[in-house]
């Protein structure tokens, strides 16, 4: 059971009672998280895991994690500190983390965030409200909208319905649902009139990030042997065809 | 005369590396926020990229030069290759030392050890470079131990020491690639003149190069400082040559140029590095072309200059030197292409690792003064070291003066521990002190973080615009997002009837003031703000009812809070009781309502609204008549479901229904330009 969120871009009125509810759900400072909303260009901060920047069109979209389904910062993490969960969510484990902000630099949504003001930091990000979700409740922010521009449910059928949604009114929606094949999925979905490029999404079907490197990385064991058998053998020859010299190449054969 | 040469170097290096530590005790007590100017689009700054990444790569030269020597078995390099060693053994010291100030949870850097990632390149670096700094370390022994004569482990270790070099080798070459395969992960981020999928050959290939190119340096480096004949030449024979040039006599070979015997080995390894660094070179420019990213090459921007001048800097430049038989026979030129080299592929690591993310990141970082000094400070404590090793042990020359006095290892080693506190350390103590007593104070004070940083910031809330309740429209959009919504108030009141409605929506406004503006008691979207001066109050309570005491003590509290209880909020006297007359309020504020705060702006605009929309809307049915299209217009161009236009409900003046997308234009504007 593979869990997702639907955002209809449409319904959004950018009211941010979803931030608010996170802010709640997830006990954070509601003083510090208002105030990033006007410090950082996007909203997203450690005090602030959910945001609702406006983008083209006067419209607003929910940002935060987007849950890929083959999640970069899954395969950067050293310590093996994020996870994907089978209900979904990618989760991070505080307990392994040693701070090298790796996952930071590998997502390509830009969405985990530090917290750099503290002494002992922790990277922070969405969830998807995991202890609720297995409590079987909602995420806050779906429970909170006003207006329900985001929906939860189970990702397959979520697929269904946005294609729905999207069949009802063709003249209004562009004709694409967003994380359905970007980065081999991801568990935000999101259907919209507008481009979501200011998103951070892609702009054709990119394949997942790990992808990139696993090839590389699940042949490295081979890589370092190989090199290591070259080198005996190249030292071998070279030392063969010394001893065949017969006499010591010794030090000084002068160049040039 | 040796000590004269380095003492002003080692002087620079005391004060670098004392200066370091300040900043590095700082970034540990302040945290990386108050110290570092790294941000969440800048997440990696010159510690990792700068210290880490190209410390890192710069120390190649110890598998380098152990593989010419060790494995092709090229006996001319030998005497490099201890100093290889050496620089291997403190490259990989000191960044992963400075790695540990960089990371956010430094006592939790053992973790990898036992937490395992497999799919992590970054994973596999920190195995490698561990294990690697760990091969050097064992490569480094022999050289202690031949000093304190403990032979038969000296001889253990040679009899490994083959095994040893072609493991280290071999994680060489993984953790040097892997280093260039932690940026294949963004390639949405990263500018496209240095994003390629051939990133790992790259950083393997131009470390290697530019780490032999290294190790030349720090040769001619130290000939300078300790023994400057093999390398600079007999200084007879320089004197000779100068007297020659200043007579005008021609090279005709008596008057050859200054040549010390050790220049055709560093000539060798130059042109072995020269042509690593033209394969990386060459490379470079076709995958230019292969990832068609030539056009970024020819846009004119600053990244495209930036990436022309790294590649002049770390190869051309260093290619040309080698190549011109003048230049790569003299000390100097061989010098001068180790450190265009060297400080080139620093650049180039600086480039991949955050100058090339400033385009996609949108901001640029420039370090802090902590981030340069504790950057600098661990190279210069590294430097020391260096001094102090080639000082005590036998790593450059080749006739090191072995003490043939037989004693036992016990006694050797007091010997030579006492000789190298005495003299290296001891012997240095009261200029190390002078310059730890100026420098330690002055980079405290100038260091010091500043309080202030991401603390308090001051409301942007600014009044309504429209406090004139006669205007036809109000445009509410109290904290300034370019989010706000046009009123009709003039409708509104009308409808609801005329002067007598106004206590519906408002309820108060401060003592002698007819409209206090909304936010200046509901602030932000979620903001908690003060609405009453306390202060104020217990001095205009105190002077009206001349209670004893001098302000602020005086016994003016239980005029409002009780008496004989706790004096918290909770207790206090509602407003009202006092300002019945002078406040404008018709009816109580709600049971159970926190009088120290208002709630925020957007909160107070919605409830003073919505509850009246909601119960108009049922009684008119108007189903959606409470949904924030109503007011905010622009936030959905569809038609309403029920059926019936919402300008229906404003009636026929309401300006909303002549143009009802009016604020969605203006709000778009807005909306783009933040």
């Amino acid at each position: 059971m593979t869990f997702a969120i639907l955002v209809d871009v449409t319904k959004c009125t950018g009211c941010e009672r979803c931030v608010a509810a996170c802010v709640k759900a997830n006990d954070l400072d509601s003083r510090k998280a208002n105030l990033d909303r006007f410090k950082i260009s996007d909203g997203l901060s450690s005090n602030r895991l959910l945001s609702v920047p406006g983008i083209e069109g006067g419209r607003y979209a929910r940002k935060s994690c987007m849950h890929c389904e083959d999640p970069s910062c899954v395969a950067a993490c050293l310590v093996g500190g994020i996870s994907k969960t089978e209900e979904g969510p990618v989760v991070y484990d505080p307990d392994k983390c040693i701070g090298c902000r790796y996952c930071m630099l590998a997502c390509p949504f830009h969405i985990p965030r530090y917290e750099w003001e503290k002494t002992i930091p922790y990277m922070k990000k969405c969830d998807m409200c995991f202890e609720r979700i297995r409590s079987g409740r909602q995420p806050a922010c779906v429970e909170a909208c006003p207006n329900r521009a985001i929906s939860f449910g189970e990702r397959q059928s979520l697929i269904k319905t946005a294609k729905q949604i999207i069949r009802k009114e063709p003249g209004l929606y562009k004709q694409h649902v967003w994380g359905e094949r970007e980065f081999g999925g991801t568990s935000v979905l999101y259907v919209s009139d507008v481009d979501l490029g200011a998103l951070g999404w892609p702009d054709e079907a990119a394949p997942p990030i790990p992808e990139l490197t696993e090839p590389l990385i699940s042949k490295t064991p081979f890589i370092g042997l190989g090199v290591a058998s070259c080198l005996l053998g190249v030292n071998w020859v070279v030392g063969r065809r010394m001893k065949l010299a017969g006499e010591s190449c010794d030090e000084e054969t002068p160049e040039e | 005369m040796m000590e004269k040469k380095t003492r002003l170097v080692k002087d620079i290096l005391w004060f670098c590396a004392l200066w370091g530590l300040v900043a590095g005790v700082l970034r540990m007590w302040f945290g990386l926020g108050a110290t570092t100017n790294m941000s969440d689009s800048v997440p990696w700054g010159i510690w990792k990229i700068l210290n880490m990444v190209a410390g890192v790569a710069l120390s190649t030269s110890g598998f380098s030069v152990g593989f010419l020597v060790i494995v092709l078995r090229i006996e001319r390099f030998r005497p490099l290759l201890k100093p290889a060693i050496l620089v291997a053994f403190l490259g990989y010291g000191a960044s992963c030392f400075a790695l540990l100030f960089d990371i956010g949870l430094p006592h939790r850097f053992w973790h990898p050890l036992f937490m395992w990632n497999e799919h992590s390149f970054l994973f596999e670096v920190f195995w490698c470079v561990m294990l690697y700094f760990t091969v050097t370390f064992i490569e480094m022994v022999p050289n202690f131990l031949e000093r304190f004569r403990a032979e038969k482990a000296v001889r253990f270790l040679h009899r490994i020491s083959f095994g040893v070099v072609v493991f280290g080798i071999s994680l060489s070459s993984l953790h040097h690639s892997s280093l260039g395969s932690l940026f294949l992960v963004t390639p949405e981020r990263l500018h496209p003149l240095w994003y390629s999928s051939w990133l790992p050959i790259f950083f393997i290939l131009s470390a290697i190069g530019a780490g032999m190119m290294f190790v030349i340096l720090v040769r001619i480096l130290y000939a300078r400082w300790y023994d400057p004949e093999p390398v600079f030449g007999d200084p007879d024979t320089n004197l000779r040559t100068k007297i020659c040039a200043t007579a005008g006599i021609g090279s005709d070979g008596t008057c050859a140029p200054p040549r010390g015997k050790d220049i055709p080995l560093l000539r060798g390894l130059s042109v072995i590095a020269a042509g690593v660094l033209g394969l990386y070179l060459f490379l470079k420019v076709i995958a230019l072309f292969v990832n068609g990213s030539w056009r970024h090459l020819v846009a004119g921007t600053w990244e495209s200059y930036l990436f022309t001048f790294e590649l002049l800097i770390a190869a051309v430049i260093p290619i040309v030197l080698i190549a011109n038989p003048r230049t790569r026979n003299t000390p100097f030129g061989l010098g001068l292409a180790g450190f265009c080299a060297s400080s080139g592929l620093a650049l180039n690591r600086l480039d991949v690792g955050i100058f090339g993310y400033f385009s996609d990141a949108g901001t640029v970082y420039f370090p802090s003064l902590i981030e340069w000094t504790l950057a600098i400070g661990v190279i210069a404590a590294a430097g020391l070291t260096f001094f102090f090793i080639v000082e005590n042990f036998s790593i450059f020359d080749r006739n090191w003066q072995k003490r043939t006095i037989s004693k036992g290892f016990f006694r050797v080693s007091y010997d030579t521990l006492l000789r190298a506190w005495n003299t290296n350390l001891v012997g240095n103590l009261p200029r190390v002190t002078l310059i730890a007593v100026f420098t330690l104070p002055v980079a405290a004070a100038l260091m010091y973080p500043p309080y202030s940083k991401g603390s308090t910031v001051a409301s942007s809330v600014q009044p309504a615009i429209g406090l004139d309740s006669m205007r036809e429209t109000l445009r509410i959009d109290g904290d300034r997002s370019g989010l706000y919504t046009d009123f009709p108030h003039a409708d509104h009141q009308r409808r609801l009837g005329e002067e007598s409605s106004c206590a519906l929506c408002h309820h108060v406004s401060k003592p002698g003031d007819k409209s206090t503006s909304c936010s200046e008691c509901h602030g932000n979207i979620v903001e908690e703000t003060t609405i009453f001066d306390h202060f104020l109050h217990m001095k205009l309570v105190a002077s009206r009812e001349e209670k004893p005491g001098w302000y602020p003590s005086n016994h003016s509290c239980s005029t409002c809070h009780g008496e004989g209880e706790p004096k918290t909020a909770r207790n206090a006297k509602d407003c009202m009781e006092c300002h019945e007359k002078d406040m404008w309020l018709i009816g109580r504020p709600d049971e159970g309502m926190n009088l120290m705060e208002a709630c925020s702006y957007q909160e107070a605009m919605h409830r003073s609204c919505i509850p009246c929309h909601e119960k108009e809307g049922k009684r008119m049915k108007f189903v959606n008549l409470e949904a924030c299209t109503t007011c905010h217009p622009s936030m959905r161009h569809r038609t309403m479901i029920p059926g019936k236009e919402i300008s229906e409900v404003n009636g026929d003046s309401a300006p909303r229904s002549e143009n009802p997308n009016r604020g969605n234009v203006d709000g778009d504007k807005v909306n783009r330009q933040r």
